[in-house]
């Protein structure tokens, strides 16, 4: 199967007017199509940054000094057309509330749709289809602001899925929200990782749900990309991760400390379930 | 009963069978009514139609009266505007003299064919107001063609008088929580409190531009550009639809006003002398 | 590096584009109209429901502030936004819709003249010297003064609502609420969020971007 390389950035700095040091330094980063990618690092990485710099909001609505090159589909992000990149990667920010700007929850979703020009029997079919996905057919009516918080991530999410977009960017998604909540949003994640051929990258810090998820991670710290590899010999790396400042699950750092004290030596486990499997094994032995 | 940013509308009610063009319509022409008429008695009825127009459509009419304390200080201004400080005038008919100000017949008639003029216009705003959801002004701004990019303004400046709204009760608590209590405080300590929520205020809403901005541009919105040339669907309109009786409010609406001209200025109806209250008034008084 | 430190501008640069500078309109300017459409939806209408005098004429008007000070921060786009909120603030605080659509005008020009005098002669919006607070403080009186004369003598008189003898206290009203709440507001609102204001890609150096 042909995987083609849709996100490359190459010897990448961004620095913002008017600081002292870049947001973003020296980053090398290739993903595929397809992926589903992790990104962790502690607060004033460069994660959001970097996200930006993926959807051309960066330097399109910064001011800044940017090195190197960020290339989307095999093209520099400057050079698409205003409007033009943003039909092909989607981002989703961690304050919902910060996204809504219409008065009911369906002008949100059908916003970006009319924006990019569908017809309307095809905003009708996707809405049909977005609504369903993430469970909010019957919140259509109501201002997007007056529902619960697990609710209006869904909402943000659905607006940007609603487009389409090839890659799809999520910055701590779930930040505000509680573990259902959370939860729910993940569920839907991974229905379409599942269904359908989107390129994902999610920022954030709770990794329980993510890693299950994730086919490879990348850690940032300090403004640089410090580890990128496939998500089991990411974790396979803890003791890096914790000097970093980026806490693994769980399941995985007891692991790690059971490394750490010799008493284990094999691979860690993603989940708490495959650590209790494992665990058992162990045990049974 | 829901809040909206602009008053209460009814949870249900028939009004919204009707197309919010034509709420938009009946506001923007039924305000001109008054402004031909002089006769109190014509400004008068047209107030009645507009309370029965709001009791038809289940306007809750306990949540009208924050519009009292307008509607009495506009009154006293007005009536002490035609009063104290009308003038002096031998030629009118002087009432009485209470002291030093003179109550002349033809400045409290005056008076009171302006205020019969203005109530009913704010009747109509009211009207519109407890009748229309924010979405229906919308709706009714896009089917008239308007500009999306103004009607997204009008949008977006509605939700962000609702923030600055939640924000304003942020900082309230946190100045509170500081030991910050206006209650039963001097005018200069309140003006002081404003001042202090004035500057948080403003930098909140200056850090939602930017967060806004990418919200709007991360959703594929351009006002210049090939982009932004992309002819748009308007969905939102796809759920209201002209019905028959749309089309006869807009005519009732139309004729009415028409017949009002031609009345006004062809045959000379609605002028102060044909009012029959106003006589009444002028007899009781005498 | 050097060119990437932070460095104070003086007034004449807060106004003016560097050489191969580049500024262009953008989405951000049709937030920020909304925005202050917005604040000044909400500010206009507690004065006008708090201090009234009448037909939107108030006692003490914090809208003026929002009109003031966004278009010195946003040129055209404060303009646009100080016209136009307060036909919604003094509606929901029982305006009549023709009167609140004739004062756009005065609004306007109460938006327009500080934000003129600001650019015309490079005043520092940071409020760095008395020539700045002095021409603020002129600008507002004139424009009081303009806006005053507009809504009493054109609309108030125009739409038939007050005599000539009480024309006086109206414009007084007018133009005293403004001034009081422009003294008030105004200059802490220039001196507080400026400089931070004038380092955002909103901030407007021309008219329009």
């Amino acid at each position: 199967m042909h995987v083609s390389k849709i996100i490359e950035v190459q010897d990448y700095t961004w620095k913002y007017i008017n600081t002292s040091v870049p947001a973003l330094a020296e980053i090398n980063l290739t993903i595929e199509e397809g992926s589903f990618v992790g990104v962790i690092g502690p607060n004033g990485a460069g994660k959001t940054t970097l996200a930006f710099s993926i959807d051309g909001l960066v330097p399109g609505q910064y001011n800044g000094v940017k090195k190197g090159s960020v290339k989307v589909f095999g093209k520099e992000v400057e050079d698409y057309d205003k409007g033009e990149l943003q039909q092909l990667v989607g981002v989703v920010f961690s304050d919902p509330e910060a996204q809504f700007t219409a008065m009911t929850v369906e002008d949100e979703l059908v916003f970006g749709m009319e924006n990019i020009g569908l017809s309307l029997a095809e905003i009708k079919e996707r809405l049909e289809w977005v609504t369903e996905l993430t469970e909010l057919s019957n919140l259509l009516m109501k201002p997007p602001y007056e529902i619960s918080g697990g609710q209006k991530q869904r909402v943000a999410l659905a607006a940007v899925l609603a487009m389409r977009p090839k890659i799809l960017i999520l910055d701590e998604p779930t930040s505000m929200l509680d573990p259902v909540s959370r939860g729910r949003i993940f569920k839907v994640l991974a229905k379409l990782k599942e269904e359908e051929n989107n390129t994902i990258i999610v920022i954030e810090h709770s990794l329980e749900n993510l890693v299950p998820l994730a086919d490879q991670m990348i850690l940032m710290s300090e403004s640089k990309l410090v580890l990128h590899d496939k998500t089991q010999p990411f974790f396979q790396q803890s003791k890096m991760l914790l000097e970093k400042g980026a806490f693994p699950p769980g399941a995985m750092l007891f692991f790690h400390l059971l490394h750490e004290r010799g008493l284990y030596q094999g691979e860690y486990p993603l989940t708490v379930a495959g650590g209790a499997e494992l665990l058992r094994d162990l045990m049974g032995k | 009963m829901n809040k909206t940013l602009l008053g209460y509308v009814p949870n249900e009610s028939p009004i919204y069978a009707v197309h919010p063009f034509v709420k938009l319509y009946f506001l923007l022409v039924v305000s001109l009514f008054p402004m031909f008429v002089s006769a109190p008695d014509w400004n008068i009825i047209l107030m009645v139609v507009i309370i029965l127009l709001m009791w038809i459509s289940k306007v809750n009419m306990s949540t009208l009266k924050i519009y009292i304390p307008v509607a009495i200080s506009m009154g006293t201004i007005i009536f002490l505007s035609y009063t104290v400080l009308g003038g002096t005038h031998p030629e009118f008919e002087l009432l009485a003299r209470i002291w030093g100000i003179n109550f002349y017949w033809e400045r409290i008639r005056d008076a009171l064919v302006v205020y019969f003029r203005v109530l009913p216009m704010i009747f109509t705003m009211v009207f519109f107001l407890s009748t229309s959801r924010e979405r229906d002004i919308i709706v009714a701004m896009r089917s008239i063609k308007v500009p999306f990019v103004v009607t997204y303004i009008f949008a977006m400046a509605l939700r962000s008088a609702g923030m600055v709204l939640e924000d304003f009760g942020i900082v309230r608590q946190a100045e509170k929580a500081r030991g910050f209590d206006p209650a039963g405080k001097s005018i200069a300590y309140k003006i002081r409190q404003y001042v202090m929520y004035m500057v948080p205020l403003f930098a909140l809403s200056l850090r939602r531009s930017e967060e806004f901005t990418n919200a709007l541009v991360a959703r594929g919105y351009a006002f210049t550009g090939k982009v932004s040339r992309v002819k748009r669907a308007d969905y939102i309109l796809t759920h209201y639809s002209y019905k028959y009786f749309d089309y006869i409010f807009i005519a009732l609406i139309t004729i009415a006003f028409i017949a009002l001209l031609v009345y006004r200025y062809g045959y000379g109806y609605f002028q102060v002398d044909q009012s029959w209250l106003l006589r009444l008034l002028r007899s009781w008084v005498s | 590096m050097a060119e990437e430190t932070k460095k104070e501008l003086t007034a004449e640069e807060i106004w003016t584009t560097e050489e191969g500078e580049r500024r262009s309109v953008g989405v951000i300017h049709i937030v920020i109209t909304a925005l202050l459409i917005g604040i000044g939806f909400v500010v206009g209408a507690f004065g006008s429901i708090s201090f009234p005098l009448g037909f939107g004429v108030n006692f003490f008007w914090t809208g003026i502030v929002v009109q003031q000070v966004g278009a010195i921060w946003f040129g055209g786009w404060g303009v646009i936004a100080g016209a136009i909120f307060p036909f919604f603030s003094n509606a929901i605080a029982g305006t009549p819709f023709y009167v609140s659509l004739a004062y756009i005008p005065a609004n306007a020009v109460q938006a327009f003249l500080p934000a003129w005098v600001f650019r015309r002669f490079k005043l520092d919006p940071r409020l760095k010297t008395g020539k700045d607070y002095l021409y603020l403080f002129l600008t507002m009186i004139v424009s009081s003064i303009l806006g005053a004369l507009w809504s009493v003598l054109v609309v108030l008189k125009g739409f038939g609502l007050l005599t000539t003898d009480s024309v006086p206290l109206f414009i007084w009203g007018w133009f005293g609420g403004n001034v009081v709440a422009g003294v008030v507001f105004n200059f802490i609102l220039l001196k507080a969020l400026s400089a931070v204001v004038i380092r955002t890609t909103a901030f407007v150096k021309k008219w329009w971007a």
